[in-house]
């Protein structure tokens, strides 16, 4: 009894202390450095020519720097970056830029025309996934060394093998892959041959506003402000991006101080880090679309009026309202909005009897089943799980079948599959080109960059024209006019590719933070960033 | 007579010696067979997992003439069991290729993500070996009491509760309501970069460089971790160590002792308890392994840049090297600690000499 009281004292005693004591004050980030909450599973190290990816991306950013700058609020405007000014020939194929002089790489070594030339270059000649972004207009590892020459320290002349509108090739320089590297440190670092590649996925050699201190896979990376950078050096002395995997984590640690932006919040912590006031979620538009693809090589699937019927199965309001309040706006139409040609036009709603008379009229009044793959995660899977239940109603049993089935949508292999995609130029031909254009729908074609392709859709060819045309038209009014009719055109053509949302990607910034603006191009700035009280 | 003696003893030595070679070299076939086995499974399974390695690398965009030269570049065109026999050789030189996903050589991601688990594990078996076996003696040899129900509660709480639900609530309760922890990661920001290497433990570095400061935020970090891991292994500890020690105080001997007029503490401590430490320290080796395998959750919710968040990372992407990596060295470690804890039984037990 005597030792049961005196237990029962001691935990007790112990309680009352651990209750008592002095809560700790909350944290807060340094002044003078910006704290970003990351999910970096999916980077792949830091060389601009080789990553895809929107996290790896931004930081790109920041340590290198581009030809041309496209600024996060007026994003279609091409303006000087390293290129101080520019000239297009009057043909149309010749562009000769100007290179600013006084900039230096962090290593030390001045940017010259030089450095300009052989990291175009390098883009095309390693021929990794964002070569695409020169590849597309005609280069090749063959014609690059020709086409694409300094001709002085301070003058780069790039020819286009075909005349394109200009703003593709602006929008291309703007890209993170075309980052101008430092040459001379790279031919320092080659090993047998590989231009700088091993040394790239670890370091830096670009001339941006931030420089690489640390950089730990899967854990932080420290960039420090560089202080010779030509527009003067940033406020924040520091970035430190941390990689914290879970949605709540990030939100936890958003509100507590410790991360001043969170970067991967699900819809459900979104709202509750928009409801508790000490941070704003930034919505940045994206150029790429959730989108349904039915499979052209499926006898029903490829009914017109089974595929209209599709559209009037989704639930665009309700899910604008809720699953997609920060990963979407509602959109339709193929051209993302905000580009040449967009439109509004929204003609299709829940409708569930409409549905059900377009299949009786395809004949299939009874319904038909079908397996349909889609990515298992938020947003991707609850639209799925939302499109099934609506088909369910109509008469279609959708087997919704979670995973990796990318590969097989690659190859054809699929009924019906959902995803998103995400282009990088602020220009409706990237969007078209991969939903609208398939020059080949043969299966040993073997067209897999475009998902047209993949639904095995023969897309008519009087959209086809249009793209490739409005590809080419140097006259931005008859180019936009063109892409109006391109909307319209594909629209009306009931496409095996549904679009539903614009994609948008969300952030959480506290509200102390300034000047950290979500970028369309995934190239938000860090040097822009400054913090009040 | 000392001729013979010699002559006799000469052949048994000789027999000695080869018997040990014998054993040593089975033993290491043993190991050696092991860690192929484990290999050859793993590198079948990662073949069959669904996750294509070219699309983690190159995106779900690219076209059909990347992704080709991208497959070949990863020797993906040669036939499995070339690629497992060209893994084998590698590994035999000690290289074990790149990772897909970081870039870097497998070996150096390893030496920077184990240090730490290893930080992490050990701290917790600390925790859980410390706690649980006195808490399972003593309720062993107080059953029934209010001891007794307390330690089976919180051993049944501890072996019931999912650890990352635990971690979420710590969390949210410690670090989010009252701001008595720091929050996820190793370090605070104010100490990232302070400390670097050589060992990559920071605990371990920061002492080495005098960072007290470092050290201390280390050792608060990883403190919610390590003691919710702790738990979860004093549960078990203190379970299995109960039952243990049950098991002995039934035994005659202990009959005999207290008929002899021994004291209690003598009787446990110098008789039942000695009897039991080669089990206590097979299931503290047991937890240990677990440990270092299995921390993936609780790295998850505290952003614990560790082993098991590589290894899991690494299968999502179908990076082959880096699971193959991985796997290799956990399979080494837990040898490494069962061969430990059986050269530790000699000296506890004299039966296994």
């Amino acid at each position: 009894m005597g030792i049961q009281r005196r237990s029962f004292l001691i935990i007790s005693t112990l309680m009352a202390a651990a209750l008592s004591m002095p809560v700790s004050a909350q944290a807060a980030t340094p002044k003078d450095q910006l704290v970003v909450a990351m999910n970096m599973s999916s980077m792949r190290g830091l060389d601009p020519n080789e990553l895809n990816q929107l996290e790896a991306a931004e930081i790109v950013a920041n340590l290198y720097e581009r030809l041309i700058v496209l600024p996060a609020h007026d994003i279609t405007r091409p303006m000087p970056g390293l290129a101080e000014s520019w000239t297009v020939s009057p043909d149309g194929k010749t562009f000769t830029f100007k290179i600013r002089k006084g900039v230096t790489f962090h290593s030390g070594n001045p940017l010259t025309a030089r450095d300009v030339e052989w990291s175009l270059r390098r883009l095309v000649k390693l021929g990794l996934a964002p070569s695409v972004d020169l590849r597309q207009w005609g280069f090749t590892d063959k014609n690059v060394d020709g086409l694409i020459k300094a001709t002085d320290d301070a003058t780069l002349v790039l020819e286009t093998p075909e005349v394109w509108n200009p703003n593709l090739i602006f929008y291309s320089l703007a890209s993170f892959s075309t980052s101008i590297l430092d040459s001379k440190l790279l031919a320092e670092k080659d090993k047998s041959g590989d231009m700088g590649r091993e040394f790239l996925q670890t370091a830096d050699a670009g001339s941006g506003p931030y420089s690489l201190r640390t950089w730990r896979v899967n854990d932080l990376l420290i960039a420090d402000a560089f202080k010779d950078y030509w527009q003067g050096t940033a406020k924040m002395r520091r970035v430190i991006l941390r990689h914290i995997p879970e949605s709540s984590g990030q939100r936890l640690q958003l509100e507590a101080g410790d991360v001043d932006v969170a970067t991967r919040l699900s819809s459900t912590d979104l709202a509750a880090v928009e409801a508790g006031g000490k941070a704003d979620i930034q919505k940045t538009p994206g150029f790429g679309f959730y989108y349904l693809a039915l499979n052209q090589k499926d006898e029903i699937l490829s009914n017109p009026k089974v595929r209209e019927a599709f559209r009037y199965l989704i639930d665009y309001d309700g899910l604008a309202a809720t699953v997609m309040k920060y990963y979407g706006i509602e959109q339709q139409t193929i051209v993302p909005a905000g580009l040449p040609g967009a439109s509004h036009a929204a003609p299709y709603k829940l409708d569930i009897d409409k549905a059900k008379q377009l299949l009786a009229e395809a004949g299939y009044a009874n319904g038909f089943s079908k397996v349909y793959y889609a990515t298992p995660v938020t947003p991707e899977y609850e639209v799925a799980q939302s499109l099934q239940a609506n088909a369910a109603k109509a008469g279609i049993k959708l087997d919704l079948q979670g995973g990796d089935h990318i590969g097989k949508f690659r190859n054809r292999e699929f009924e019906i599959f959902s995803a998103r995609t995400g282009e990088r130029l602020p220009d409706p031909h990237a969007v078209l080109a991969s939903y609208a254009t398939n020059p080949n729908n043969a299966d040993d074609a073997k067209l897999s960059g475009l998902i047209a392709w993949r639904s095995a859709w023969d897309v008519p060819k009087e959209i086809q024209d249009m793209v490739t045309e409005a590809a080419h038209e140097t006259d931005q009014q008859k180019r936009s006019d063109l892409y109006a009719k391109i909307n319209e055109a594909y629209l009306k053509a009931s496409p095996a590719l549904v679009t539903s949302f614009q994609r948008t990607d969300a952030k959480a910034v506290r509200k102390e933070i300034k000047g950290y603006v979500g970028h369309s191009t995934w190239l938000t700035r860090w040097d822009t960033v400054s913090k009040g009280e | 007579m000392s001729i013979a003696k010699t002559t006799a003893t000469m052949p048994n030595r000789g027999s000695a010696a080869l018997g040990a070679v014998r054993k040593v070299t089975a033993s290491f076939a043993v190991i050696l067979t092991t860690l192929l086995g484990l290999l050859l499974i793993t590198f079948v399974v990662g073949r069959m997992v669904p996750a294509d390695p070219v699309i983690a690398v190159i995106g779900d965009q690219a076209d059909h003439e990347t992704y080709q030269r991208v497959y070949k570049q990863m020797g993906l065109d040669q036939p499995l069991h070339v690629q497992f026999a060209t893994y084998l050789t590698n590994v035999a030189h000690l290289d074990f290729g790149q990772s897909h996903v970081t870039k870097n050589p497998v070996a150096s991601d390893l030496a920077r993500v184990f240090p730490a688990t290893l930080e992490l594990a050990t701290l917790a078996t600390i925790i859980g070996a410390g706690l649980g076996i006195p808490l399972g003696i003593v309720s062993a040899v107080r059953k029934g009491s209010w001891i007794d129900h307390l330690a089976r509660v919180v051993g049944l709480l501890g072996h019931s509760t999912p650890i990352f639900w635990l971690g979420t609530i710590v969390i949210l309760v410690f670090y989010a309501k009252f701001g008595l922890i720091p929050g996820s990661g190793r370090l605070d920001v104010y100490n990232e970069g302070l400390v670097d290497g050589p060992t990559n433990s920071i605990l371990v570095d920061a002492m080495l460089a005098k960072e007290w400061e470092v050290f201390r935020d280390a050792l608060l970090h990883v403190a919610a971790p390590a003691l919710i891991l702790g738990y979860a292994a004093m549960a078990y500890l203190s379970r299995m160590s109960r039952s243990f020690m049950l098991e002995q105080l039934r035994q005659e001997y202990v009959l005999t002792a207290r008929a002899k007029g021994l004291g209690q503490r003598a009787i446990i401590w110098r008789h039942a308890f000695r009897n039991i430490r080669v089990q206590l320290l097979t299931i503290i080796a047991l937890a240990y392994c677990g440990l270092l395998d299995g921390t993936v959750l609780i790295e998850t919710v505290f952003a614990w840049p560790g082993l098991g968040q590589y290894l899991t990372s690494a299968l999502f992407f179908a990076d082959m090297n880096a699971v193959l990596g991985s796997v290799l060295l956990i399979g080494i470690i837990s040898i490494a600690i069962n061969l430990l804890s059986d050269l530790t039984y000699r000296f506890l037990d004299p039966r296994t000499r």
